[in-house]
């Protein structure tokens, strides 16, 4: 029952994360930041930033045309964080602020959603 | 390099003087008189970016936009014969929007009023009982739309007979901008706004660093701020014709944060590995009349474009332009990162300009203020006012007659 795994082998600790950070497009992704606390968004980087380069070595290894949808729900936790670590990295503080401005700014398209 | 090579200079007073130091009327900004002018005189007249070839990716691709500000609709297709040709977007029998898609693959186009049907040439092939109208269909083809590429881009220009080829207008930034990512890529991400400002206002908040340590304090922050530059101020100007350029000064001490680390290290390597190392080195920012910009960076290759829907009113198109889908997840990640972090700066803009807007609508003051960093923004309403006052000067001329 491989396919019933929730992340890959070696990744099992960000379980906890996919439910709300696992998203299917970029737009989700950009409105989850906008609605989450700075605290939740700490919680999820200093959890999934340390597991990023192995992550994505691993997903490269693979390529996208393989996921399995283990792998899809890996790459979409690695996608959020490309977000959340503005917030953590960047913003701090003012992140709550900015979030509403950055509500009119609506992602249209994205290359992660298109084809390989 | 040595220290003193990389010391920033700023450009002079003196430099931009050349483009006036006169307060600026707020009329332009906010008046439905001036933007019914603006309309004529600007966006009826002048080549105007609507697109990018990978748009339209094979023959049959087509594409609508609406261009508010010349209240058309405006249909692009890529022919059989693989010519990209541009119509108004409107049946020839009584005027009704042809296409309601925003885009797709087709070899005719149908009215649904009354089944009028255009082929990719934008003739009139077939249109039901036609022997009771006194017409032939030869001249019943779609109002043709003028339409040509450079750099990966395409531009239109809404007057029947253009007075320059999209080359000329554009000379010399053509061979500029042919080098940068756009004229290569074959896909992009998109984002955009609406704001209720007018598109000049929107426009010249992307022409000046004066603001950036005050609104963007953390998502510029250092990377073009810094001790010997705190304003991060141009390196240089270049005023082309009614364009012009700016170069733009990065904070070599600037330290981003881990994962940051592993995203902009993609995009760098993907730039080296594109042959970008150039542009890399020299940031500059292309600002092409009337309403259409272009980073010339390969790690944010983005272009911004404001089109004007009122007198107070704008929608702005941000385009990351990228050759190849994504090939691994780590370019995945990297380009979600580069969309994401410019995204965050643009927010930052939009609420202030609407600010600028309210005051300025509110009529409290005449006149607004440049500074010699803000000359971009002097120089692009001297165009556009020059524009405005050369068609005002025609028209009154062909009023009286001769």
């Amino acid at each position: 029952m491989i396919d019933a795994a929730v992340l890959p082998t070696g990744f099992e600790p960000l379980e906890v994360f996919v439910d709300k950070w696992a998203l299917a497009t970029s737009f989700e992704r950009s409105r989850e930041r906008e609605t989450s606390s700075l605290a939740q968004m700490r919680e999820f980087y200093d959890a999934f930033a340390p597991y990023l380069n192995d992550a994505l070595a691993y997903l490269d290894r693979k390529g996208l045309a393989e996921f399995t949808p283990a792998d899809e729900r890996l790459m979409a936790l690695c996608l959020s964080l490309a977000h959340v670590t503005l917030a953590v990295e960047v913003q701090g503080e003012a992140e709550a602020q900015n979030a509403l401005l950055r509500h009119e700014m609506r992602i249209t398209r994205s290359t992660a959603e298109r084809a390989a | 390099m040595n220290v003193e090579a990389a010391k920033f200079r700023p450009v002079s007073n003196e430099q931009v003087a050349v483009l006036g130091t006169q307060p600026i009327p707020v009329g332009p900004y906010h008046d439905p008189d001036y933007f019914a002018l603006e309309r004529e005189a600007v966006f009826k007249r002048a080549w105007l970016h609507i697109g990018h070839v990978s748009e339209l990716p094979e023959p049959g691709s087509f594409i609508v936009r609406k261009v508010e500000a010349a209240r058309a609709s405006i249909l692009i297709v890529r022919g059989k014969d693989d010519v990209i040709r541009a119509f108004y977007n409107v049946c020839t029998h009584r005027g009704t929007e042809l296409v309601a898609q925003s885009d797709g693959l087709a070899s005719a186009f149908s009215c649904r009023y009354h089944m009028w049907t255009f082929n990719d040439h934008g003739e009139l092939r077939g249109a039901p009982d036609f022997e009771r109208f006194f017409l032939d269909k030869a001249d019943c083809g779609l109002s043709k739309v003028a339409v040509d590429v450079a750099a990966g881009l395409i531009f239109i220009n809404l007057t029947p007979d253009p007075e320059q080829t999209l080359s000329e207008f554009l000379s010399p930034l053509e061979t500029q901008l042919e080098q940068l990512p756009c004229a290569t890529a074959t896909t992009f991400a998109e984002y955009l706004y609406e704001i209720d400002a007018n598109w000049k206002l929107v426009y010249d908040n992307f022409q000046e660093n004066y603001h950036l340590r005050f609104i963007h304090p953390r998502s510029v922050g250092t990377t073009a701020t810094g001790p010997e530059n705190p304003f991060g101020y141009a390196t240089g100007f270049d005023f082309v014709g009614l364009h012009r350029k700016q170069a733009l000064w990065m904070n070599p001490e600037h330290q981003p944060g881990p994962v940051q680390v592993s995203a902009l290290e993609r995009l760098v390597n993907d730039a080296m590995f594109g042959g970008y190392e150039e542009l890399l080195a020299n940031s500059e920012y292309f600002a092409v009349f009337p309403n259409f910009f272009m980073l010339n960076s390969p790690i944010l290759p983005f272009s911004h474009t404001v089109f004007p829907i009122g007198p107070e009113k704008s929608r702005g198109v941000i385009r990351f332009y990228w050759r190849g889908e994504d090939d691994s997840a780590t370019q995945r990640f990297a380009r979600e990162y580069a969309v994401a972090a410019t995204r965050d700066v643009h927010a930052e803009d939009r609420g202030v300009i609407e600010a600028g807007q309210r005051g300025i609508s509110s009529g409290a003051i005449q006149h607004i203020h440049f500074q010699a960093q803000e000359a971009l923004c002097r120089h692009f309403i001297n165009s556009v006012d020059a524009t405005v006052q050369a068609y005002k000067a025609e028209k009154s001329l062909g009023g009286f007659g001769a």
